[in-house]
């Protein structure tokens, strides 16, 4: 198979859009494209574009976005899919144009992905999310994903002797990192004492699917964010021999059974396992090797259990980990620099290219305040549906 | 209204909520005897839920996965507010859970039955 590397990343603004849903996403691809030398029109070598989106048709009644991006970009005749896996609609639509690029079908792919949910009430949007769980066994009841966390969460605290300032401390550690990220939704810091305090938590931070509580949980977020690949024999001639080649090393993904109660063990996070197992054999690493992760945390727990699942750390112990500062910016295994779903904000189908695109940015040491000293090795975990469907993705700096 | 169980013809494999395919690795069953589900079960886990989609007027929820006696699982709302833990008996009854759906962006009348766990 052909080497398959990022030479651009763009990104939004993550928090509320003042422009339309294409416009959002085309303002990240140009940057990707300006990123990397990418010309439009007559000079354009971007045969092929995938966008990552779960709602825009819901939401904003918009469909093919894809066709849409294209013709706006004038990058015509691109071939031009759009791809949705939920939550993981970024990291699918990665993993395509991985695939394309590595099997022939295409040399250079520009990866979207975007998501506008602030369009809508509160009440709509955690009904468009919430179209994702099983249509007769779930949704009806009114469940929600914050209702499956706090399922989950529940659970986790039974089986391993978690509490509830574990999840805060995470929460903490995101918000400190988003305050280093100019595109991050939420760029405030958080005291552990202000989110823990009994003494007015519930004014503080209230609860929202018990025990859950705001801070355990990612915020509603517009963005777009992209990325330009490309193929290692194609990056010269295309012009983009000036950038860093970042090598896709490694491509996984699972899926689990959609209605959660039936999974043989309801703490496991299968799916999650056994993509980075996938992306890591076709890597050729271990857990040990990676630098620097961005995984999935619309729910503070998902970072907890997706740090054991990845092999970072022990089953039981990523709350641990968290706790002795393992996994903040200056830890042993830095995970979500960019301030993650928690804080940087979570467009659904920009999240996985959003975190492709910090990984990016750190193995290029461009991270700026928030960069991890020598990143050589990132992995990124998109969690889709809950935890029915996810991607990993390892990059390696050439 | 009633919910039901579906068991593979050909393995007797028992599954919630119906597939179209037995779940059995081993089998390719594609044919089930269906009966009602209901009665003792036990709750694995639960949550309230404050913020709910549209459609639902009231200021939380409760739910629960619940495991019935022959390892049967199902997730649904807790019809009650007070002493709710994780391991509890419950007993499984089928009501009405929702009353409005949201079609093409508009929301409208049209009831849907579900699992409402009780007391025992």
């Amino acid at each position: 198979m052909r080497e398959v590397g990022i030479v651009g990343v763009g990104h939004t603004k993550f928090g509320k859009t003042v422009v339309p849903f294409i416009d959002m996403c085309c303002e990240a691809a140009l940057e990707a494209m300006d990123d990397a030398g990418a010309k439009t029109g007559r000079c354009n070598h971007i045969d092929q574009v995938f966008v990552g989106t779960m709602g825009a048709g819901m939401v904003q009644r918009v469909s093919g976005t894809a066709s849409a991006i294209v013709d706006t970009l004038n990058i015509r005749p691109a071939m031009a899919e759009t791809v949705e896996n939920g939550p993981a609609s970024g990291g699918s639509a990665i993993k395509l144009g991985y695939m394309a690029i590595a099997s022939g079908v295409a040399d250079c792919v520009l990866v979207i992905g975007g998501e506008a949910m602030r369009e809508v009430t509160g009440w709509e949007g955690t009904d468009f999310v919430a179209t994702m769980l099983h249509p007769e066994a779930e949704y009806p009841y009114g469940l929600t994903l914050p209702a499956f966390a706090g399922l989950f969460t529940r659970l986790r605290m039974d089986t391993y002797g978690m509490d509830s300032k574990d999840l805060s401390i995470v929460s903490v550690k995101n918000h400190a990192n988003a305050c280093k990220n100019p595109c991050a939704h939420i760029q405030r810091p958080v005291s552990l004492e202000r989110i823990t305090n009994p003494a007015y938590i519930a004014a503080t931070n209230p609860l929202v699917a018990d025990p859950l509580r705001q801070f355990d949980m990612c915020p509603v977020s517009d963005g777009a964010a992209a990325l330009l690949l490309v193929a290692k024999d194609k990056q010269d001639e295309f012009g983009f021999g000036h950038k860093p080649f970042i090598r896709i090393a490694g491509v996984g993904s699972a899926t689990d059974t959609h209605v959660v109660a039936n999974r043989a063990i309801p703490t496991d996070l299968l799916a999650v396992r056994l993509s980075a197992q996938k992306a890591y054999k076709m890597a050729g690493i271990t857990a040990e090797d990676v630098d620097v992760a961005e995984l999935h945390d619309a729910f503070q727990i998902l970072e907890i259990a997706e740090s054991e699942e990845t092999g970072l750390f022990p089953v039981g112990t990523g709350h641990l980990a968290a706790r002795e500062g393992r996994t903040a910016l200056t830890g042993d295994m830095p995970i979500n620099t960019s301030g993650g779903l928690k804080a940087k904000g979570h467009p659904l189908g920009a999240t996985g290219v959003s975190q492709v695109a910090e990984l990016v940015r750190q193995l290029r040491g461009e991270a700026g305040e928030r960069q991890v000293p020598n990143a050589k090795v990132g992995l990124s975990i998109n969690f889709g549906g809950f935890g029915n469907n996810v991607t990993a993705t390892v990059l390696k700096a050439e | 209204m009633e919910m039901y169980q579906y068991t593979c013809t050909k393995c007797g494999k028992v599954h919630h909520p119906r597939y179209i395919v037995c779940q059995n690795p081993d089998c390719d069953g594609r044919e089930f005897e269906k009966a009602p589900l209901g009665g003792k079960c036990k709750l694995l886990t639960w949550t309230r839920a404050y913020n709910l989609p549209e459609g639902f007027e009231m200021p939380w929820l409760n739910f629960g996965i619940v495991e019935f006696p022959n390892g049967v699982r199902a997730t649904g709302q807790i019809g009650f507010d007070e002493g709710i833990e994780s391991g509890m008996e419950l007993y499984a009854t089928t009501a009405k859970v929702r009353d409005k759906v949201i079609k093409y962006k508009e929301t409208v009348p049209e009831s849907k039955y579900g699992f409402v766990f009780t007391r025992l």
